[in-house]
Parts: structure tokens; sequence; C-alpha cells
């Protein structure tokens, strides 16, 4: 296993090293001042207004030349500053990444808890009442684009809150601003704002989740080595929970690594719609804004945790299957 | 020789009667198993032989509780006269793995992958017997070593896909016998495996069987892998039994042509030099729709208008029993042969 997993984290750093070439030029091949470029050449003398400006930006200075330079802040912990509002990436970022965090990680374990349960039973009980409701509400929420369900979901949230006669569900931000409370307090507030827009991520997630573990568990409780355990004289509900559910969660720790890059888009979507400032809004508005250190810096910081994400689905699936820990 | 086996005692450790299995399917019902009688009896080995489809695994896993819940099975199977069939699923969880076991076909699929071999028996040991997990972990060192794995110590703790397919055999093997069955199913245990470790597996199972005083039931579409060590033979074709009796009789001396056909047809180092092996033509019939008369008449060089008309018994002819119209003519000739 420890062979296993320094294979995998050599591999996941010489991915890194691609995600910021990646993250860096995707960005830097688009020239960020190409209004005012067509703007100042047309005005006399405004060739060296736009070498000036250039040169302020770094722009004339070779691309593999700006990559180093930048690759070498990044060690450094300088990703640049915001030409929007000129404050550092770094502390951008800082602030945005809790924020989404809570968000990527209620719903990634509510989903996948969920999905797996719902999932098994569906399978152990294929085609009974609880099998055909959920594959109801799986093909139902699988459907519905984000931003559509992010918006009813506010909009019940709205109503029960009016019917109810008291705010529950808070459907604006991420907390509440100027909240004088304590660390319990806090957290309660939060929790109150995290209800909807988890919702909104986590019933299309989890529709996926269950109807994959459903489909790995038929697969699984069809197989030979099941039948042997039967054989046995193992008891059903062992078979489902020691022979069968192991098995059956291999291709759902897969998908759910696969499925995580999805997600950040998903959560991009979600806080627009209920207005949190984390990754999501921070990315937008620097796209906006031609923001071009704070885009790189989002691009490079997603990108690390898509690869984290899957570093760490890989070393789940080792720990679960000896055949891939071999290999 | 049928005096030779006085080693039976009275009572079979299974006795299957009238068994009949069908399985709905939207063509229709599938005839798997068309009233088919067997008894097994301590220490005896019962080979059930047949090509694919005629019934042979079926028949068993009817009587391990294992078919899918979809067949409709009839008739009688009676563990020391207890009726397998009436048992509720607690009774049959019992029931297997410590009073019968069962050995798979394929190895490389019957195996959890993701379970230690070594666990794998021990879990069927602590199921069956109250020991505690240590003594469980040696009673599978000790099963592995008696099925001839090298290292068994460090065996147990091998995932299946460290182990070649002769060694999965050994350790299903080993599974199965770790609670000292009284009956032993293997169901074509060499079918999946190099010609060369088919007649080790074979000794295998023939060694874990003494060791736990068990009845052994072979069922294989080769004869051949089974002559050494059967005592009894039952061939199937079509979901009905074509011939039983004991193995050396059937063997010399077959009453039924589809045996003659399935003895014909398999490599002998005792026989002349220049023999040719002779195929049997055509296929099996279809279960969804089985002949009126005898299944087998649409192939056999014996056929007569009776055969296709009506089905026949088995009946009693030389040492053997027999379901042939023509089966005193296929003794016969062999006797001159």
């Amino acid at each position: 296993m420890l062979g296993f997993a320094t294979r995998k984290l050599l591999i996941s750093i010489v991915v890194l090293f691609f995600a910021t070439l990646v993250a860096f030029l995707l960005v830097a091949t688009v020239d960020p001042i190409a209004e005012q470029r067509v703007f100042l050449l047309s005005q006399p003398g405004g060739a060296e207004q736009v070498q000036r400006l250039e040169a302020n930006l770094g722009l004339d200075k070779p691309l593999i030349e700006r990559y180093g330079s930048w690759l070498g802040d990044l060690f450094t912990g300088n990703m640049g500053a915001s030409t929007d509002n000129g404050r550092d990436v770094t502390t951008l970022l800082g602030e945005a990444i809790p924020v989404t965090m809570r968000l990527v990680i209620a719903a990634t374990v509510v989903s996948v808890i969920l999905g797996v349960a719902v999932g098994v039973v569906s399978a152990v009980r294929q085609y009974g009442a609880f099998d055909n409701i959920s594959t109801f509400f799986a093909f139902l929420f699988f459907a519905m684009p984000v931003f559509w369900l992010g918006a009813v979901l506010k909009d019940l949230g709205i109503r029960f809150n009016d019917w109810w006669g008291r705010r529950i569900f808070f459907t604006i931000g991420e907390q509440s601003p100027r909240l004088e409370a304590d660390f319990w307090g806090t957290w309660a507030d939060r929790a109150g704002h995290i209800i909807l827009p988890a919702l909104t991520l986590l019933l299309i997630q989890l529709a996926a989740t269950s109807r994959f573990q459903r489909s790995a568990m038929l697969d699984v409780l069809e197989s030979d080595y099941i039948r042997t355990a039967r054989a046995k004289g193992v008891p059903r509900r062992r078979i489902i929970t020691h022979h069968a559910l192991r098995n059956a969660l291999l291709p759902v720790v897969s998908f759910t690594g696969l499925t995580f890059g999805t997600l950040i888009g998903g959560t991009v979507v979600t806080e627009v719609v209920f207005n949190w400032k984390g990754m999501g809004r921070l990315f937008l508005e620097s796209l906006l804004n031609g923001d071009v250190a704070v885009t790189q810096g989002w691009l490079l910081a997603v990108g690390i945790s898509v690869i984290v994400v899957n570093l760490l689905t890989d070393l789940t699936y080792g720990l679960l299957d000896p055949r891939v820990r071999d290999g | 020789m049928t005096g030779q086996t006085s080693s039976r005692a009275e009572i079979p450790v299974l006795s299957v009667r009238d068994l009949e299995v069908a399985f709905p399917t939207p063509d229709g019902d599938v005839q798997a198993v068309r009233s088919v009688g067997w008894d097994v009896y301590e220490g005896e080995v019962l080979a059930i032989a047949g090509e694919s489809g005629s019934g042979k695994s079926v028949s068993v896993m009817a009587a391990m509780g294992l078919l899918p819940a979809t067949a409709q099975v009839s008739g009688s199977i009676a563990y020391r006269g207890r009726d397998v069939l009436a048992m509720s699923d607690k009774d049959l969880e019992r029931l297997r793995g410590s009073s019968i076991s069962m050995v798979f076909q394929d190895p490389m699929t019957s195996l959890n992958p993701v379970m230690a071999v070594g666990a794998q028996i021990a879990e069927g040991v602590r199921i069956h017997q109250r020991v505690n997990s240590r003594t469980a972990r040696s009673k599978a060192v000790e099963l592995l070593d008696l099925v001839g794995i090298p290292n068994p110590g460090q065996r147990v703790d091998s995932y299946p896909h460290e182990l070649s397919g002769g060694m999965r055999q050994r350790a299903m093997i080993a599974m199965a016998i770790a609670n000292d069955p009284d009956l032993l199913i293997a169901d074509e245990p060499t079918t999946a495996l190099d010609v060369t470790i088919q007649a080790q597996v074979i000794d295998v199972l023939e060694r874990a069987r003494e060791a736990t005083g068990s009845a052994l039931v072979i069922i294989t579409h080769d004869l051949g892998v089974v002559a050494r060590i059967a005592h009894r033979i039952l061939v199937m074709y079509a979901g009905r039994a074509a011939e039983t009796g004991m193995a050396d009789g059937v063997f010399e001396r077959p009453s039924h042509p589809y045996t003659a056909g399935l003895l014909g047809s398999i490599p002998r180092l005792d026989a002349p030099k220049g023999t040719r092996l002779i195929p049997i033509d055509g296929a099996p019939p279809s279960m969804l729709a089985p002949p009126p008369g005898c299944a087998f008449a649409p192939r056999c060089p014996r056929a007569t208008p009776l055969c296709s008309q009506e089905i026949p018994e088995l009946r009693p002819i030389g040492n053997q029993q027999s379901a042939c119209h023509h089966g005193e003519d296929q003794y016969n000739e062999d006797e001159d042969v």
C-alpha cells in the first residue's frame, strides 16, 4: 500500500506541474488589453502608450519567461494582485476557499452517504416500492439544471418561511452580515444559510450516485463469489454488508472522484443563485473584469483541488481493492 | 462389480426424487430438469455427466437452495430425510457450508476479489462453529495445507488474484470442507483449469473427501476426468436421466446410445492404436419445447419410430438402469467388443 501511495503521489505532483502550465496558458494567451490596443492605435502617439502598457503588465517578455516568473512567485506564495481592487490573490483565495469548501464538503459527504444507502436498498429490493420511488426522483433531479433547481428551492424556502412565520431557511449569502454571535451561534447561522444551496448541489449529485450504486450493487449480487458466499451459508445480511457492498463501492468511489470537477462547476452556479461570496463569485467577477492574476490563481486552486480529490479517490480505491494496490 | 461398494449406508445422504425445475422466460418455460431422481450415500463418489444444458448443475443447485427465486421446482430433495425444498431460509443457511457444501466451476470468479483467501475460509468456519477468529484462522492454515497449498502460513493472507487458477480451486475446496460436510458437491471443478492441473484438483477433491468422510458429487461433461474416482455415474440428457449405474459397468458396457456416444468422444489410452474419436452429431434439443419422445432420438443412431413417440422410462438393463427403448441392443453390442 505504501508503494502504491507513493506512486500515486508522484504522479499527482507531475500532474500538478502541468496544471500550473495550463492555468497559466489559458489566461496568458488571451490579450488582456485587446480593446485598449484597438482604441490607442487609432490615436496619434498611441503606439508608445501601448508599448508602455505592455511593459507595465510584462506582456513584452516572451511567454516562457512570463511563465517562469509566475511560477517562481507561486513558490513564494505570491500570486500577484487583482487588477480590479489591488488586493492580493492569495488573500482573495484565502477568503473564498473556506466558504466554498463548506458547501462542497457538505454536498459531497451527504450525497455519497445517502447515495450509497439509497442505491444499496434499491438494489436489494429491486423493483420494490422504494426502488421505484427512488428511481423516479433520481431521474427527476438528474434532469434538472442546477440554476433552475436552485431558484426553485430558494422560492420554496421563502414560502416555507412565510408559512412558518419564522426565518428557517436563509436564501442570500453564506452567513448573516454583521453577525455578532459566539462560536455556536456563528455555526448555527451558517447552517441555516447552507441548507438550500447544499441541497441544490447534492440532490443532483445524489441522483447520479444512487443510480450508480444501485447498478454496481446489482452487478455484484449476480456475481459468482456472492453465490459462493451463499453456498458457504453466510447469512443474507452479512452477504450484503461484507461481500457485496465492498465490491460495489469501487465504481462509486471512482465516480465520485471523476464528477468532482462537475460539482465545482455546479458550485459556481449555485453560489451565484444564492449570492455566496465564495470561489464561484470570485471566478465570475475575475472573468468579467479581465482580472488576469485572479483568474490564473483561481484556475490553479481549482486544479489543485481536483488533483487532491483524485489522489484521495485513488488511495481509497487502493484501500478497498487489493488488485489495484499491487497493479 | 456392484457388490464391492457395500460400504454405503442404508439411508442416502441426499435423495432426489421426481425433481422438476423450470425457468419462466418470455418465450415460455425452459424445462431445465424433467423428472430426475438420484441418491448419494455416505463416502460415495457420484459423477453426474452430461453436456451443457442437460440439467446436471440445476439439479444440485436446487439441492443447495441456490436457484433463482423465479425457478419453479417440484419433486423432493431430502437431506438425511429432511426435505430441503421445504426448509426456511435460516435452516438453509445452517445447512449450506456445514452439511452440504459446494465447489464451483470457475475459481477465477468464485472467490471474493477483495478478501484474503484465509479470511474467506475462516468466515465459513466462524459462521458454523463457535470459535474465535484466531482459531478460525489457524483452521484456515490447516485446511490450506491439507489441499496442498505450499506455505499455507503465508498464503492465508494472499488475495485471490495472487494465486494461480489451480491454487484458487484448491482454496475453494479448502473452503468447502472447512466444516466437515456430509456431502461435497463439485460443479465442473476442473473445466476452467489447464489440463495439467485437472488431475491434481481431482486428487485434492478425493483427498478432501477422505479427510472428511463426506460423500462427493462431481458434475462433469468429461467422463474421462472422473473415471478414476467415481463409484457411480448418472448420465443426464435434456433434463432427464439417460443411464445410471456403477462406474465400471457404465464405462465397460454402456446401455444407452448417448453414454456410448459420450465415451466414444473422449480419448482413451487403452484403445487400439488408430482408433478414431467419434463425435455425436447434431445439438441438444431446445428445452423450451423438448421433443415428444426420447430427447436423444434425433441424434441417435439406433432411433426407430417408437423413439420419437414414447418417452423411455428408466429400467434395469444388465447391471445398470437405462432410459432407452433399445438399451439391450446397446448393452449387448459392447459385450462383443
